[in-house]
């Protein structure tokens, strides 16, 4: 070895390093979201609806990421989610729209009540284990939906709140999508790196030791009852944080959302991506919430207004009546095709994948790197001949 | 009202006792690591210097002919990379002369051009390396260069040297101030817990001197059933000290009441930690009793599956992070340096336990004598005073089991730790065992050395049925 | 509103508070310290929860006076006998796939949807006349097709995700309820469908000096469902079927090396849990239109009576099917808007008190 080859070698090292730093994923997540966000800056048509998709995503993706750390990490199942949703929602509603508090002070407010609604969910579960906890999380949940309902001067019951206008250092101001996305791509990333933090360190390592073997857990100095109150508490603030970020970008609630539904996918969406992993619960939350919002409910093929589909109607003119039938019913059909879509997706990945898609992406990218060696290989005899 | 107020103050002793000890452990761990690094560091960057230096001379050295290794090599390295394109080619040609044998005219015009070129590309080479042909000059270049370079050489590890020095005396300063600051504080609350006389005379009377562990008239029933029967034994601190018994005597029940996984009918478990505090473990939660010293394995191994071997060994040490929780929602520098020191911790017990090649394995598919190891090793973690041992042997071979009575013997000297084992295994017992306690049906039937016990008729009738 | 809601609500509080206490008292001071005895706080726990449901339905009883208690008893009969049908389901299911099933609800809707396109389609081309014949030819239709789909779900994809963790499954569950609410609208059309009435008929009666009246569908359905009920507990109880399922229940391996043709035992539970379904959403859908989420409620009050009465027995879920709707529905007088939160409120307490249910047993573990 010399001493060039040498300093060759400590240049690749750095920028491998820096590609596999373990954040470096995170910020080019961040970047293309920005870059789109760009794109449209400059005149690319990119339709309001898939912006409002990735906005919508990015918050489920928050709310799951909580999740994931429950469910994945501390090893609790909890249907509750929705109705914490539902009260960040409610939380920053009425908090600004009536009393006209400022949004940061609203998030401090927010992130305390989760922590005590935390709390409380945590002493539960410690007498309740299981499935039992998930449907008494369940029951919670269903509880706080009737609130919703129910506490119409908070909540402008079964109507919806609305909001238009956000407080910020003692103005009201309109709330501009454009900015919103923005900071939600930053508060996207930051999460997302203090999530990873979460998992690696010594609090991670005690909740999947917890998960894995309780008895063992204890034995090593892990305190049930601290490490079961901070998942929830964990997963809690996540979830009203993110109900308060989907108020302030989408700018209406209503308790019809917030029932079991809602609760089911994100679990639907953690389980498919893979629950311990980030860009699992990134991959997941996308193809259950984004693929449906961005991709089923935009298609139009209906004959009277979809441009090409009329074009190629118009091709056959013998079978104009049936081909127009056919399209017709086909676009009836195809919001109902995303459940079908999705719910076969979830039955298939739990059957054959049980880590999620993740766990596919990693097997697959194995197994093509193994096809690319066999295939060369094979090349490589053909071009040089067999190995003497 | 003037006692409980006497118990509120010893408990808060108590606690500023342990965290200022748990902060000067950490400082003391700490110091030298960061030395340690920082040295590491500086060479580091004296030999960047060193081969950028190196680096730059190259051609100036070969423009003056001066012999070199280095020089010797790069030439070996290039001519090497033009060969092995050129056996390449070869080879596809051969490939193609036999699919196309009939083309023989072709074949030889190519072969000739092949080898032509690879003669050409060689000279190229060599050329690159030759000397220049005005000689004098380019020694006078290379020398005046070579002066200039060195003295960047110089300075830039003279930079990083004062540099490191710097550090050091900082560091030094800011550890012995800690340890200034904290260690009076620490002799300060330790005398007023001696002024308190907070000594409890009960509990010193219960424990004699050098005894670890005691059991006084232990008892566990479940309904009817009396697992565990007014036992009373003590373990001597320092030895290794086996439990045997029968099927269903009670043996893991006697663990599960030490560690407090159950809490026991009536009796007491008496443990003396390594400040000689006399503690009445009825009291404790199964959580806080590693924090004493006392830690244990299970009967069947009960590792984290999700995690890899090293991590696995981190999970004991998790109590003894300083680091607050906003300090490991941001990967604190403080959270990284110890880790650090865990990781380098975890290392050494596992070199020790032969282990290393193991470290960032799953333990899922590993044999189970390594699992079984692995949990051995995650228990010296803690740096405990008493290991409790359940069945360690089980699920071994021969050779496995022998290497086992090592590795204990070894724990107990090199890391001073009581050794308290149950094992079904009698060749293991009586070989590594300095003292043998034999139950049967929950109740004391016999102990001793070893040898006494093989020689005792009511173990051996508890153990084959009546007369035998 | 002529009940007096103040009285009847300081009342309530004061029971609950006093039962909350009792418990309290009982579990930390008279077992834990006084009689050392863990194995009767089961005992003690049931008699003190019992005793406050029976205290509650009494000061009900007495807030609202014979004739709207009994009223109101007798309005959610069907009610109750939907409710307990379904909770079955999930239970039957729960023990034999140890998964919390999901889709219950869509594969009663999807049940009742063939019944009533077998009404409207087939049985009326038949020129069958009677109302009630065509009734009970539609639900039968219903709940063999709900069976066979319980069937084919286990053999097809439960069966296969064996060795996945219970909320994996409960997410295949959740995965089919998607599918068959996305297949529905393709299948039966965006038409308004609707199942034919069993009868439609009041009947009126005098007990205690009042006139009740109760609709006849609420008492056929009863009959029907207390029909099915006992049939399949005296199967649970005396068929070799119903030792397989109990067998299965607390460990499938071991009945498996033991002969109990577990798959078969499975897809069976599977096929009749549907079946039980396909009969409730016929009962709770007579005279409205059908729609793809009718069960969701029931589904989620099925789930709170099972977790009321404890998933580890048969007859602790119908138990707990007794007492939400009657609950829920005799609240409703004094606070119609809060009713079902303050229900599962008390269930959450009452969980809380016992983790296990009513009627839940404890499995002891070893370290």
């Amino acid at each position: 070895m010399n001493s060039l080859s040498l300093i060759r070698q400590k240049r690749i090292g750095q920028l491998k390093s820096l590609i596999h730093h373990p954040y470096f994923g995170f910020l080019v997540v961040g970047a293309l979201l920005l870059f789109m966000q760009g794109l449209r800056a400059a005149g690319v048509n990119i339709s309001i609806t898939v912006m409002r998709t990735f906005g919508l995503t990015m918050i489920y993706v928050i709310i799951g990421l909580g999740f994931s750390i429950l469910l994945g990490y501390a090893g609790l199942a909890s249907l509750g989610t929705a109705g914490f949703v539902g009260i960040g929602t409610y939380l920053v509603g009425y908090l600004t729209t009536k009393m006209g508090f400022p949004i940061y002070i609203i998030i401090i407010i927010s992130i305390l009540g989760a922590i005590l609604i935390g709390l409380i969910i945590g002493f539960i579960s410690l007498r309740i284990e299981g499935m039992y906890l998930a449907i008494i999380t369940l029951g919670l949940s269903e509880i706080l939906n009737e609130v919703f309902k129910n506490a119409v001067e908070f909540t402008n019951g079964t109507n919806g709140l609305n909001m238009s206008t956000i407080v910020f250092f003692g103005t009201f101001e309109v709330i501009n999508i454009e900015t919103i996305f923005t900071a939600l791509v930053f508060i996207l990333v930051l999460v997302m790196v203090i999530t990873f933090n979460i998992m690696k360190s010594p609090t991670g390592r005690a909740m999947l030791a917890m998960k894995n073997s309780e008895s063992a857990a204890q034995a090593m100095g892990v305190s049930i009852l601290k490490y079961r109150l901070m998942a929830f508490m964990i997963a809690t603030v996540y979830a009203v944080v993110g109900g308060v970020l989907y108020m302030t970008y989408f700018g209406f609630s209503i308790p019809s959302s917030w029932g079991l539904a809602f609760s089911l996918n994100i679990l639907a969406a953690i389980i498919v991506g893979g629950s311990r992993s980030i860009y699992g619960v990134l991959l997941g939350t996308f193809m259950i919430f984004g693929l449906d919002m961005a991709v089923f409910q935009t298609i139009n093929v209906s004959p009277t207004q979809n441009a090409s589909v009329a074009a190629f109607i118009a091709r056959f003119p013998e079978h104009t009546e049936q081909l127009s039938e056919f399209f017709r019913s086909l676009n009836g059909a195809i919001p109902t095709m995303s459940y079908i879509f999705n719910g076969v997706l979830i039955i298939i990945v739990i059957m054959f994948y049980p880590g999620g898609l993740y766990q596919l992406v990693i097997t697959l990218k194995a197994k093509i790197s193994k096809l690319i060696s066999k295939v060369m290989k094979k090349v490589k005899v053909y071009r040089y001949g067999e190995d003497r | 009202m003037a006692k409980i107020d006497k118990v509120i103050v010893q408990w808060f002793l108590h606690h500023r006792i342990k965290q200022l000890e748990s902060k000067i452990l950490f400082e003391k761990d700490y110091h030298p690591f960061f030395k340690e690094d920082k040295k590491e560091q500086h060479l580091q960057k004296c030999q960047r210097a060193n081969q950028t230096m190196q680096a730059s001379l190259i051609q100036p050295m070969i423009q003056a002919g001066k012999p070199s290794d280095d020089i010797a090599s790069l030439l070996a390295h290039k001519l090497q990379k033009v060969r092995t394109r050129y056996y390449w080619k070869n080879r596809s040609l051969q490939q193609w002369y036999s699919r196309h044998q009939e083309d023989n005219a072709q074949y030889q015009e190519r072969k000739r051009k092949l080898h032509q070129a690879l003669l050409e590309a060689e000279t190229k080479v060599r050329n690159q390396f030759e000397p220049s042909t005005d000689m004098e000059t380019a020694n006078a270049v290379y020398e005046t260069l070579q002066a200039k370079k060195r003295k960047v050489y110089d300075k830039a590890c003279e930079r990083s040297l004062a540099k490191f020095d710097q550090k050091m005396k900082q560091a030094t300063k800011r550890h012995e101030s800690i340890l200034s600051k904290l260690e009076p504080r620490l002799q300060k609350f330790e005398d007023k817990l001696l002024q308190l006389d907070t000594s409890n005379s009960q509990l010193e009377a219960a424990l004699p001197e050098g005894v670890v562990l005691k059991l006084d008239k232990l008892s566990m029933h479940f309904g009817g059933l009396k697992a565990v029967d007014q036992l009373s034994f003590e373990v001597k601190r320092g030895e290794i000290f086996g439990l045997i018994g029968p099927n269903g005597a009670g043996k893991t029940t006697v663990f599960n009441c030490i560690t407090r996984f159950y809490k026991q009918t009536s009796g007491n478990v008496y443990f003396r930690n390594r400040y000689m505090e006399p503690l009445n473990l009825s009291k404790f939660k199964v959580h806080d009793v590693i924090k004493e010293g006392i830690v244990r394995t299970f009967q069947n191994v009960e590792l984290i599956w999700e995690l890899n071997v090293i991590e696995n060994l981190l999970v004991a040490v998790h109590t003894q992070y300083r680091s607050s929780f906003f300090g490991q929602l941001f990967n604190s520098s403080r959270l990284r340096k110890e880790e650090q020191i865990m990781r380098q911790k975890a290392m050494k017990i596992l070199a020790d336990l032969e282990l290393s090649h193991y470290a960032y394995w799953y333990p899922l598919g590993l044999p189970y004598g390594i699992l079984k190891k692995v949990e051995l090793a995650r228990t010296l973690m803690v740096n405990p005073d008493l290991i409790i041992l359940d069945e360690p042997a089980a699920g071994l071979n021969d050779i496995e089991t022998v290497a086992l009575q090592k590795t204990i013997r070894k724990i107990r000297d090199e890391y001073n730790a009581t050794i308290f084992l149950v094992e079904h295994d009698m060749g293991l017992v009586m070989e590594v065992c300095d003292t043998v306690c034999a139950i049967s049906f929950g109740k004391l039937l016999a102990i001793g050395t070893p040898k006494q016990i093989q020689q005792s008729t009511v173990v051996r009738e508890a153990y084959l049925g009546g007369e035998a | 509103m002529f009940f007096d809601s103040v009285k009847f609500w300081n009342t309530f509080y004061i029971i609950t508070g006093v039962t909350v206490f009792l418990f309290l008292f009982v579990d930390f001071v008279v077992i834990r310290k006084i009689l050392k005895k863990p194995s009767k706080r089961d005992l003690a726990s049931n008699l003190i929860v019992i005793g406050w449901f029976i205290a509650i339905v009494v000061h009900l009883h007495a807030s609202l006076g014979n004739f709207f208690f009994f009223q109101t008893l007798f309005d959610k009969m069907l009610g109750i006998s939907v409710l307990a049908l379904a909770t079955t389901g999930i239970v039957l299911i729960f023990k034999t796939s140890i998964t919390t099933n999901f889709a219950q609800g869509m594969l009663a809707t999807f049940g009742v949807y063939v019944a009533g396109i077998v009404s409207m389609r087939w049985a009326q081309n038949t020129g069958i006349s009677s109302v009630f014949q065509l009734a009970m030819i539609s639900m039968i239709a219903g709940a063999i097709v709900a069976f066979l789909m319980g069937v084919a779900i286990d053999v097809f994809i439960i069966r296969k995700s064996k060795y996945i963790t219970s909320i994996g499954k409960q997410m295949i569950t959740m995965g089919l309820v998607l599918v068959i609410s996305g297949i529905i609208p393709v299948i039966f059309g965006i038409d308004a469908i609707s199942v034919p009435r069993i009868s439609s008929r009041p009947i009126s009666f005098e007990w205690i000096g009042w006139n009740f009246t109760v609709s006849e569908h609420a008492l056929y359905g009863m009959y029907i469902s207390v029909g099915l009920l006992v049939v399949l507990f005296t199967a649970l109880r005396f068929t070799k079927w119903g030792l397989g399922v109990r067998a299965t229940a607390s460990n499938e391996i071991v009945a498996g090396m033991m002969g109990v043709n577990t798959k078969l035992i499975t897809a069976l539970s599977w096929g009749i849990a549907g079946a039980l379904g396909g009969v409730a959403a016929f009962m709770l859908a007579q005279g409205g239109t059908l729609s793809a989420g009718m069960m969701v409620s029931t589904q989620v009050n099925g789930f709170m009576a099972a977790i009321l009465g404890g998933f580890s027995s048969f007859i602790g879920p119908i138990v707990g099917a007794f007492m939400i709707p009657i609950l829920s529905n005799l609240i409703f007088y004094f606070s119609p808007l809060w009713q079902n939160a303050i229900v599962y409120l008390l269930v959450l307490l009452i969980v809380l008190a016992k983790p296990l249910g009513l009627f839940g047993k404890r499995i002891a573990k070893k370290v």
